[in-house]
């Protein structure tokens, strides 16, 4: 795994998760940040912040992302969400498109 | 498969076969942090135990890992391989709840 492969993702709190670019590509709206020309900060430095994303969220949706890859390639499991969750996550995911 | 990789106020998602051994970890944090892989230390979160490079992670049901790096400058030259125990700083994860309180903490005021 290179450095270039991978993005950092920070939260409300400033908490950083370093995912693999195809993981965060899963979400639109990432996709969008790191692939549109024009030399977005994002782009260059493979970072993308959400001041509106909390920690358990954001961790919640990485997680996520990777399950979705593994999900794509065949294997079938449960992607399990807390109930308290729900709505913030609701939330992220209409942001993110994912 | 991947593993969570947890150091401060970072997490690394990392990518892997349950056939690769910590080394093999290690090396792919490397390549993402610059520090070099006898400076690393993995720690089980569930039980504490500290990884040997040789250990498959098949072995072990391990999905969560910290992360504590070797003390001293990273430039400094002559660093004893492997680093004893105590030039190793010591665990420390924040919570995001540590500062950041739950909603269930103020939902009674509404």
């Amino acid at each position: 795994m290179k450095k270039e492969d991978t993005v950092k993702l920070i939260s409300a709190e400033g908490f950083e998760f370093v995912i693999h670019k195809d993981a965060a590509m899963v979400s639109q709206t990432i996709r969008n940040m790191l692939t549109s020309p024009g030399g977005f900060a994002e782009t260059e430095h493979g970072e993308v912040t959400f001041p509106e994303i909390s920690t358990t969220i954001l961790e919640k949706i990485c997680k996520y992302f990777y399950w979705n890859l593994q999900f794509a390639s065949g294997k079938q499991t449960e992607f399990h969400i807390e109930p308290e969750l729900v709505l913030e996550l609701m939330m992220a995911a209409n942001y993110l498109h994912t | 498969m991947y593993i969570r990789v947890k150091r401060s106020k970072t997490t690394y998602f990392i990518q892997c076969e349950p056939t690769e051994t910590s080394l093999d970890i290690k090396q792919k944090l490397h390549d993402l942090i610059d520090r070099p892989v006898n400076d690393q230390r993995l720690i089980l979160v569930s039980s504490g135990e500290v990884l040997e490079d040789s250990k498959a992670l098949a072995d072990q049901k391990l999905i969560w890992i910290y992360l504590t790096l070797a003390l001293g400058q990273p430039d400094k030259k002559i660093l004893r391989f492997p680093p004893d125990d105590n030039e190793f700083e010591e665990v420390n994860i924040v919570r995001p709840d540590d500062f950041y309180p739950s909603r269930d903490a103020d939902a009674g005021s509404w």
